[in-house]
């Protein structure tokens, strides 16, 4: 009963233990360099179509007509 | 002026920091950002209970509101609820859940624009602080109970009254912001209940230009839109903040600049209008017919005037001439409104020179005892230039509720059935004759035991006499009994969508509600009504829908009709207005004849049906050509129509104007354009050409009324002439033209049974004789006159000249009258007020016996109200918005600098503001420049705060607005129109000290 | 390749607030949180001149340049985003806009500052395209679905333009022409380096 006890307590401590832990990954820094996530926009925004998309938004909404 | 810019949430009389936040998430520690450095993936209960709570409520309120990946998106498409501009929404909904918002580029009248308001919209489908399910109060504290439970009591209790009081006990306030279907329904509803004491917001917005403005050329509604006001050379707002109180339609205002059209602003503030004007003139409050006066003076003296115009179209513009030249010398309008003549001078020529030109006025020229003469005193000024009835010119009178317009054509009014039939026994019978009821049965459900004072010193029944306005419901509860012209004080009142804190006199307004019986609230909100008062018990609350909860159509201030999809399901329990109004009409037993015509399904009366019911009897102002079916086709294709004519280029509406602006003759098939100008008499009449209307008969004091050698384009009558009835069909020999249908129908209504198979070969005198010659455009159900006219080229309403000259008014020819309040009571010999009347709309009516004492030593500063961009109304919804209430936190009032200084007021501070009738109100101080020096002016959108204390906790649990502060209206004071029971608010004293 | 910019006409604007209230629709941006706001000029006087104001996406960008951990990068179209995963929220970049920008919320949990937040030009972050991760950091995110920033597609008179740049030079150039005026382009100078 005891021994059932000290093992729910280890367990119990553990749980709450990592709640502490903390990661390890670390971003190294380089002056001038930015080293956050790749935006998927970019690669959308270089394409002819998306640009003529935007263009043709641009005349619908922005314009007096 | 806007008084706080607040970055933070929380101070003032600000609740906290609503929760619908993403952004903020990623920017100390979100959730699933702790989960994963915390190396828990399950079973984190220890983690999340140490989160803060704020984190937890906000990552719940955005799952429910924010748009999702990969959800199946539909888009619906509405009109804001904000004003009457009419700008069109278009709603993402995932899920029954709204989603987002996209800007309406299609729309013709907001090109994707909207205001603050419009473009909070979206927060509608939250309703965080709706009221959530009918409650009612108990022994002071809000109980929970069922809609069958809420209208069984409210039903029962309001039965009683009528029984103990008669039907006129009861004050059913309407409203502007019921779509037509919806508001045209509680105006059939308290005809049926047997009273005309129904009424709603236009009463205390624009009736005194619906008044004035009607009985000068015929129809009291905007003559041309925003949209063409793109044409003007000249633009002359009076009393109109346009920049705030219709943002977008400064869209269309400042496009008319770019081409070229000079801007005058006249305004007791340098409005955020005025910021964009060529000329601002800051005129005294209340001065306006003076003001109107001291231009014509210049325009007569150089000879501006478009005599030619006048002689063709004008009556009695050479009293107007007498009146401004003996009276309005320069140095006398300076005197009286504060302006000298070289402003006035300079704004004269523009106009005159300029032409084209439009005006435009609001709520500054409306507000007032004599708003009837202001409004009237615009339209001659646009007589005597020619600007009325073309393109750019105009009386451009901006309506204010999203459907005011609609509501004052075929809503609640207490001065007439829909379609300004008024309230005479020809106008029940033709009303009875469109629901299919019979005439005796609705006189039954009146008060016939007497007859009572009809206004004129003539008795009538009370089936005759207009009811009392929503203005003065707290005399109809607080008035000596024996002065009331029905048989008892209002008892109860049902309010279904009216903020009584926009209405004068809160004070007495909170007496007369701890007098009353019984209170129902029908909105989607609690409103200030509802906390107000210390009424304990026979207090309700019914949970409401707003319009994005249901669908239906509605009018823009420029008559154009458009028709709402609904956006998603009624919030909580909350119910649309037509639904709540068929639950009452069967607990009193008339359902069955009130939707006689009119399908329900599962309790809901169907909207497309009301329409058609409403297209059936509103033929005085051509509500009769828009069916839900083309309404729904000009939504559907509103990308097809021009933005400057609003006429559709090609597509399936090709040549029709955008929602058929009314009137919209005869029926939907006849296929009629709509008419996007009033009066202009440049195109026929089948294509949205107009001449003035024949409403005053055809000669007065033997002096011809109708038009002389004007008419519309292709006019069969190269003349004036009078409305149509049968009998003039059949002088012009044009009775032929009648369908057998048509004839047979006509027969109908003058009580001729006819033999119908006859009827194709003879003509009307044949089948029908002369008996039914008097049956006109406005009462024949088959259209048929109004078809054969337009058919000849002619206006059913006929065709004669505006009128400067109103006999029937107090001041037929419009003159000055100081304010009741005024400080400058030296004036008042010159220019008194009215006698005080006995019988006015039931109530006994106070001018001079409140204006022969002078307030202006104890109470010096002029006290005007307005609008601020964010908040609408009595504010009750917008502040209730956490996008809205976050820009607007605190109730304020702007003061002068000197005025600031001579009371030793610092920006920023708390000051009491008191009436002269002893109303108080704690509020900060907004120290400017930007009203001037003797003025003060407060927004008039706040409630929740009585006389300095906060009424929070009168609120049901999580109703109250994140921004609550004092309702200006308590410190305002008496005062009415001297036609509409108009209240004045535009020109009325106070006190300011510092708190 | 387009050159996105955001231009005011002071002309136009009337302080209606609609683009601030547009993008906290859009965003869901908390109370407290201004990405947008209108500044007005000479308030209650002749001459009172509103405009609206965000974070302008400069040429050269001095958040970007002050940031001690470099947070910020630049679209090809200009639109300058910062990685709110490794903004420690300093609030260098403040101190460096020209314009006031960036917003912090206030001090909440654990006591510590939050992270930078600002306008998007409505093209969220580096998170993927139109995800609910990327919903929840930096708000909606329009140009990848085609579409105009929030604040501008809904403005009441069409004063606050955004696109392409030389699009909006052309028709802010023909209304100053209509309007026989000189341009006045707020901030244009500042944020790109050349007006109109």
């Amino acid at each position: 009963m005891r021994q059932w006890h000290a093992g729910l307590g280890i367990v119990a401590a553990a749980l709450v233990l990592v709640g502490c832990y903390e990661s390890t990954e670390v971003t190294v820094y380089d002056p001038g360099v930015y080293k956050g996530e790749e935006d998927p926009l970019m690669a959308k925004q270089r394409k002819e179509a998306q640009q003529e998309r935007l263009r043709q938004r641009f005349r619908q909404v922005q314009t007096d007509r | 002026m806007k008084l706080t810019r607040k970055g933070s949430a929380g101070s003032g009389s600000a609740e906290g920091a609503p929760g619908t936040s993403a952004s903020l998430e990623g920017q100390s520690i979100d959730r699933r950002t702790f989960l994963r450095r915390s190396g828990l993936s399950v079973g984190g209960v220890g983690a999340a209970s140490v989160l803060p709570g704020y984190l937890m409520s906000r990552s719940r309120a955005a799952q429910d509101t924010a748009p999702k990946p990969d959800v199946e998106t539909e888009i619906r498409r509405s009109v804001c609820t904000h004003c009457s501009v009419g700008c069109g929404v278009v709603a993402e909904v995932q899920n029954g859940v709204w989603t987002g918002q996209e800007p309406d580029f299609e729309s013709p009248i907001n090109l994707g624009a909207h205001c603050a308001k419009g473009a909070s919209v979206r927060e509608h489908g939250h309703g965080v602080k709706r009221v959530k399910y009918p409650m009612k109060l108990v022994n002071g504290k809000w109980k929970r109970l069922s809609w069958e439970q809420a209208v069984e009591e409210i039903g029962d209790k309001l039965l009683k009254i009528r029984e103990e009081s008669g039907p006129d006990a009861v004050f059913w306030c309407g409203s502007s912001k019921a779509s037509n279907e919806g508001s045209y329904l509680q105006r059939k509803f308290a005809s049926f209940w047997g009273t005309n004491n129904v009424d709603h917001q236009a009463r205390i917005c624009h009736s005194t230009t619906v008044a004035g403005v009607a009985n000068t050329w015929g129809y009291g509604a905007m003559t041309n839109s925003y949209n063409d006001m793109h044409n003007c050379k000249a633009m002359l707002f009076c009393g109109s903040n346009a920049a705030e109180a219709h943002p977008v339609a400064m869209q269309h205002v400042l496009r008319g600049k770019e081409n070229g059209a000079k801007m005058i602003v006249v305004d007791p503030r340098f409005t955020r209008t005025a910021a964009h004007a060529d000329q601002f003139i800051r005129l005294r409050p209340g001065t306006d017919v003076a003001f109107i006066y001291g231009l014509l003076w210049h325009i007569f003296q150089n000879g501006w005037q478009d005599e030619e115009y006048i002689r063709q179209r004008v009556f009695a513009m050479d009293e107007i001439r007498e009146e401004v030249l003996n009276n309005w010398d320069p140095a006398t309008v300076e005197d009286v409104t504060g302006v000298p003549e070289e402003e006035m001078y300079q704004a004269a020529k523009t106009m005159a020179e300029n032409r084209p030109g439009t005006i435009v006025w609001c709520m500054g020229h409306t507000q007032h005892h004599i708003g009837n003469n202001m409004t009237r005193a615009d339209c001659i000024l646009q007589l005597a230039l020619g600007n009325i009835g073309v393109s750019g010119g105009g009386a451009n009178i901006f309506r204010g509720h999203d459907n005011v317009q609609g509501a004052t054509d075929v809503g609640p009014n207490c001065h007439t059935l829909p379609g300004y039939y008024g309230l005479s026994e020809d106008a029940w019978k033709h009303w009875a004759r469109v629901w299919e009821v019979d005439y005796e049965w609705l006189r039954s459900r009146y008060d016939t035991r007497r007859k009572y004072n009809a206004g004129n010193g003539e008795m009538a029944y009370t089936m005759h006499i207009p009811g009392m306005p929503v203005s003065r419901w707290i005399d109809g509860v607080l008035e000596d009994k024996e002065n009331l012209q029905q048989a008892d004080n209002f008892r109860a009142i049902f309010f279904q969508g009216h903020a009584a804190n926009s209405q004068t006199r809160n004070v007495e307004m909170k007496e007369a509600l701890e007098k009353l019986d019984l209170v129902v609230v029908s909105d989607p909100y609690p409103t200030h009504l509802a906390v107000m008062s210390e009424r304990q018990n026979d207090t309700y609350l019914l949970p409401t829908a707003t319009q994005f909860e249901t669908k239906g159509s509605v009018t823009a201030s420029n008559r154009s009709l458009q028709w709402r999809e609904q956006v998603i399901e009624p919030l909580f329990e909350a119910k649309p207005d037509h639904e709540i109004l068929y639950l009452f009409a069967k607990k009193f037993g008339f359902a069955d004849k009130m939707f006689k015509n009119i399908r329900v399904e599962d309790g809901v009366p169907s909207i497309e049906d009301t329409l058609r019911e409403i297209n059936r009897g509103t033929w005085s102002i051509g509500y009769t050509g828009q069916s839900p079916e083309r309404l729904k086709l000009h939504a559907k294709h509103r990308g097809d129509f021009d933005t400057t004519t609003l006429q559709a280029k090609g597509g399936p509406a090709d040549g029709e104007y955008y929602g058929l602006p009314w009137p919209c003759w005869g029926n939907p098939e006849l296929g009629h354009l709509g008419t996007p100008i009033l009066y202009d008499t440049s195109k026929p009449v089948a294509e949205g050409g107009l001449t003035f209307r024949a409403r005053f008969g055809v000669e007065y004091e033997g002096e011809n009324l109708l038009a002389e050698g004007s008419y519309s384009a292709g006019s069969g009558i190269k003349d004036g002439y009078p409305e149509f009835t049968l009998g003039m069909l059949r002088q012009l020999g044009w009775d032929k033209d009648l369908t057998a249908q048509e004839k047979a129908t006509i027969a109908r209504i003058g009580g001729i049974d006819v033999d119908e198979s006859n009827l194709q070969e003879m003509s009307i005198r044949e089948a029908i004789g002369s008996k039914a010659d008097h049956i006109n455009w406005k009462t024949d159900l088959s259209g048929g006159i109004q078809r054969v006219a337009i058919k000849h080229g002619c206006a059913p309403f006929g065709n004669a000249k505006a009128r400067c000259k109103v006999w029937q008014f107090p001041d037929p020819i419009p003159k000055h009258r100081e304010p009741l309040y005024t400080a400058r009571y030296d004036l008042v010999d010159q220019y008194p007020t009215y006698e005080d009347r006995k019988a006015f709309y039931r109530l006994p009516t106070l001018y001079s016996s409140i204006q022969d004492k002078d307030y202006s030593g104890e109470y010096p500063l002029i006290f005007i109200s307005g609008r601020l961009v964010e908040y609408e109304g009595g504010g009750a919804e917008s502040r209730s918005s956490a996008w809205l209430a976050e820009l607007q936190q605190e109730m304020f009032v702007e003061i002068n600098t000197a005025d600031a200084n001579d009371r030793n007021i610092r920006d920023k501070q708390w000051v009491w503001l008191e009436g002269p009738e002893g109303g108080r109100i704690k509020i900060k101080a907004m120290v400017t420049p930007r009203v001037g020096r003797g003025v003060i002016w407060t927004p008039f959108h706040f409630g929740g705060w009585h006389q300095g204390e906060d009424l929070k906790d009168r609120y049901p649990e999580g109703t109250a607005p994140y921004v609550r502060g004092e309702s200006c209206n308590t410190a305002t004071t008496y005062g009415y129109d001297s036609v509409t029971q108009m209240q004045e608010t535009k020109a009325t004293l106070c006190e300011i000290k510092p708190a | 390749m387009a050159r996105m910019k955001f231009l005011c006409d002071a002309e136009r604007c009337i302080e209606c607030n609609a683009c601030v209230t547009a993008c906290k629709n859009e965003n869901e941006v908390p109370w407290g949180v201004n990405r947008r706001r209108v500044v007005t000029l000479k308030d209650g006087e002749p001459g009172e001149k509103s405009i609206s104001v965000a974070c302008m996406h400069c040429t050269d960008a001095p958040c970007a340049a002050v940031c001690p951990v470099d947070c910020f990068y630049t679209t090809d179209d200009g639109i300058v985003l910062h990685d709110k995963d490794l903004c420690i929220g300093c609030g260098y970049c403040f101190y460096a806009c020209p314009f006031g920008a960036p917003q912090f919320p206030e001090e909440k949990a654990f006591g510590m500052r939050g992270k930078m937040d600002k306008c998007t030009f409505c093209a969220g972050g580096p998170d993927p395209d139109n995800s609910e991760a990327e919903f929840k950091k930096y708000g909606a995110n329009r140009i990848a679905e085609g579409k105009l920033p929030a604040c501008a597609e809904m403005c009441a008179t069409k004063a606050l333009l955004a696109g392409d740049g030389d699009m909006i030079a052309d028709i802010y150039r023909q209304r100053v022409i209509r309007r026989s005026g000189r341009p006045q382009t707020w901030g244009w100078q500042k944020a790109y380096g050349e007006s109109i």
